[in-house]
């Protein structure tokens, strides 16, 4: 059905140059989203630790230790200069509320919940990692810097859910033995 | 001159027959406009007070007995705004706009059956949200659990979203027997694909409320999986934000250039777009859910490549309808770089809302980027970034140039004129400016870690300055935001409601006036090849239905392995 139409001379112009720039703006656009596209997988393998990873699927699968440790909101030392530290969110507190680890250290995260969703944000770092009943999320941060970080439940679990609010005490290096 | 082969068809009223079609049409089509805005009046009145909320300021002791929490309002908020409005007023539209482009009829009963489902729906969710039953917020994440009556107007409020779908068939179908071997007309054709992609990732939510959430809360099922439940919900909830996107993109391609005093730089473009939306928002849902255990990490880094090609077909409205703007500022003889752009009929409160609302989409879409990357996303995931993006996004884009629809809609459909211009204007600034003032600081807050979704106006002062007391400033900008929006919606629904009572009765705006293509088919037959190809719509479903299930079965695939449930919990 193509219908032969006469432009006018400002339409004819305007047209032709529309046609030159949308393609160099296509382009652009395609070129910049494949930058950014590497520049995130670059990201994701270089830096792999701060991200989510799972532990275990669901009830049956974490080991009675795990459990355990759990229980006990332990700290486990896991090397020269790594730690394991179990966290469970229930409604509206984690347990433990406060826990201790020393500045420099590589801190294994692993996570749960005993009834709804939570969300363990650790304020000011990007540790972000969804609470889930019967399954284990883990992320590993470094904290480089001494002092009170605040753990945020970021997911909503119900009345009291913006005081769901936990501690964690970055111990000075110098203070260590 | 008529650029465009199908626009010319005559929109001719004036046998009696055709006319009294139209004017049920008509009158059903302000049914679907009045219903959505009411909705979006009770949601979004609630809005200032949440912002307040981060402001530090608790308005919520004196809301007794109408809202007895913050969590209440906020689901009352989430649902009626982000389904309830936008599902409305789109149903409307995308069956109306088509029809009068095609000019063929619409048949009726379908699609007053689309609105009857969605308000018994509506009607069903306001009852369990307004006693409290359902406190469960508009992603209801099982094992939070509300009543039956949530669960299941939400299925007949979804169900009834998608028979658009059917309507629009035949009416297409009808239109191509009249019309041998000619393409969709633009407006059709971008409706159309809206509601096939919409039909399609409906499914997700579909299957989590028929197979999970219904039976659940109904006593005949125990437990849940609420991996699975989550999953579900963003297979449907991703694509959602292009369902919200789409309907204002229908209207700033097939409306605005003309109405903007030009025409459209390009009609493949906009066929491509949609196309691209289309193709790119279903399968990478998951993308919501870097933060849960449980996942690949391959399967991760996939998804946020294909989110990264999703900022494509947005670009390229960018471009076009920025041309398109330019070319209707030149013509109204707007010199030099910006010249075009004052140019523009700003007296207009139909342009001047979808051109701010434009505006704000630039940056909305780029905030989108941050949270679209996995590792960046660590960082504002759940934090007042994320409604700080969204407000940039659903909450202008979509409401302000659904606000231009209501301008023109509301004489159009009911013959009643507006009653002032300058109430419609100072509507539309007003929210551009409250907007940006309320975005700027929730991004900006969620930066510091701020959580969304938390009544931080409830804590005791010295345990809400401990943990936010560095973001009190961008706070302080939320809570202003929140009241300048306030005065938004005075001047809006003051408008609205007393044009509709009030306005002087007007013959003008009968028509509807699409836009014309610039240059469409003057030489290149380019254009209509692709434009021809693209209309091979059921390949195309079939495709992206194909792909979304193989993106999806790997991810299911491991929760489905084990029986990981929970039972019910009530604690709001
Ligand atoms: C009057 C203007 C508005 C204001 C002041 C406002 C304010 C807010 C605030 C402060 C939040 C965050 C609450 C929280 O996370 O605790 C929020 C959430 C939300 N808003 Fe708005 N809003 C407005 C209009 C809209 C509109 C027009 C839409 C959509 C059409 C919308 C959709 C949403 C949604 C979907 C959420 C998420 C709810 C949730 O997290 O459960 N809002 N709004
Ligand atoms: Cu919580
Ligand atoms: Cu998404």
């Amino acid at each position: 059905m193509s219908r032969e139409t006469v432009l006018d001379p400002f339409d004819e112009a305007f047209h032709r140059t529309a046609d030159r720039h949308e393609r160099v703006w296509v382009l652009l656009c395609v070129l910049m989203l494949t930058l950014l596209m590497i520049g995130t997988m670059f990201f994701v393998v270089h830096d792999y630790g701060v991200v989510t990873r799972s532990e275990a699927y669901n009830n049956e699968q974490i080991p009675a230790e795990t459990r355990r440790a759990f229980q006990e909101g332990a700290v486990v030392r896991t090397g020269p200069n790594a730690y394991s530290v179990y966290i469970t969110g229930r409604l509206w507190n984690w347990a433990p509320g406060t826990i201790h680890v020393r500045q420099g250290a590589a801190i294994t995260f692993h996570v749960t919940s005993a009834d709804v969703l939570h969300g363990f944000e650790v304020q000011g770092t990007p540790v972000n990692l969804t609470a889930v009943p019967g399954m284990v999320g883990t992320v590993t941060h470094t904290f480089q810097r001494a002092g009170v970080f605040f753990i945020i439940c970021n997911e909503f679990c119900g009345l009291e859910h913006q005081a769901m609010v936990g501690r964690i005490v970055v111990d000075p290096q110098e203070a260590q033995s | 001159m008529s650029a465009v082969g199908f626009a010319d068809l005559s929109h001719d009223e004036a046998s009696a027959s055709v006319g009294s079609t139209w004017a049920a049409a008509r009158r059903l089509m302000l049914a679907f406009l009045v219903t959505g805005f009411s909705a979006l009046m009770i949601g979004a009145s609630i809005g200032p007070l949440q912002a307040l909320n981060y402001a530090g300021i608790d308005l919520y002791p004196f809301l007794e007995p109408a809202l007895k929490t913050y969590y209440q309002g906020l689901t009352i908020h989430g649902v009626l705004n982000a389904y309830v409005f936008t599902f409305f007023v789109t149903a409307g539209l995308l069956v109306y706009l088509p029809a009068r482009e095609m000019d063929v009829p619409i048949p009726l009963g379908l699609w007053g059956a689309c609105y009857g489902t969605m308000a018994v729906g509506t009607l069903m969710l306001l009852v369990a949200m307004f006693d409290n039953s359902a406190t469960v917020l508009w992603t209801f994440y099982p094992p939070l659990k509300g009543s039956a009556f949530f669960y299941v107007g939400m299925t007949l409020l979804a169900f009834g979203s998608v028979l658009p779908l059917p309507v629009l068939l035949v009416m297409r179908r009808r239109w191509r027997t009249l019309h041998p071997g000619m393409i969709t007309p633009l407006v059709t054709y971008m409706s159309v694909i809206t509601m096939l992609m919409w039909g399609v990732c409906s499914l997700g939510v579909g299957l989590e409320l028929l197979v999970q959430l219904v039976p659940w809360s109904l006593g005949w099922i125990d437990a849940v999986n609420p991996m699975i439940a989550r999953t579900l919900f963003w297979l449907t909830g991703h694509p959602i934000v292009y369902f919200w996107l789409m309907p204002a993109y229908v209207s700033w391609y097939g409306l605005l250039p003309r109405q903007a005093g030009g025409k459209l730089a390009s009609d493949t473009m906009a066929r491509i777009t949609f196309v691209m939306l289309f193709v790119f928002s279903l399968p990478v849902g998951s993308h919501h859910q870097f933060a849960d255990p449980g996942f690949s990490p391959i399967w991760r880094g996939i998804l946020t490549a294909l989110t990264m090609s999703v900022a494509l077909p947005s670009l390229i409205t960018a471009f076009t309808i920025g041309l398109s703007l330019e070319y209707a500022g030149r013509r109204r003889g707007g010199r030099g770089i910006f010249g075009w752009f004052t140019a523009l009929p700003w007296g207009n409160p139909a342009v001047a809302a979808q051109v701010l609302a434009a505006i704000t989409f630039i940056v909305g879409g780029s905030t989108g980027l941050v949270n679209g990357s996995w590792q960046l996303d660590s960082i504002v995931h759940n934090t007042t970034y994320l409604p700080g993006h969204f407000h940039l996004t659903v909450g202008s884009v979509t409401a302000l140039t659904f606000m231009s629809l209501a301008f023109w809609m509301v004489p159009h459909l009911s013959g009643k004129a507006l009653v002032s211009r300058r109430l419609a204007l100072a509507s539309v600034w007003l929210w551009f400016v409250g907007i940006s003032l309320f975005a700027v600081g929730m991004l900006w807050s969620g930066l510091h870690g701020v959580p969304r979704r938390a009544w931080v106006s409830s804590l005791p002062a010295p345990v809400y300055d401990a943990l936010y007391g560095n973001a009190q400033l961008p706070l302080a900008v939320v809570g202003l935001g929140g009241a300048v929006l306030w005065l938004a919606l005075l001047c809006f629904y003051s408008l609205f409601f007393a044009s509709l009572v009030f306005g002087a009765k007007t013959e003008e705006g009968r028509e509807i006036g699409f836009a014309e293509v610039l240059g469409a088919y003057a030489g290149s037959a380019a254009p209509n090849r692709v434009a021809g190809a693209l209309d091979h719509i059921w390949i195309m479903t079939w495709l992206v239905a194909l792909a979304t299930v193989a993106a999806y079965v790997p991810i299911l695939w491991p929760f489905l392995q084990h029986a990981n449930l929970s039972t019910g919990w009530r604690v709001w």
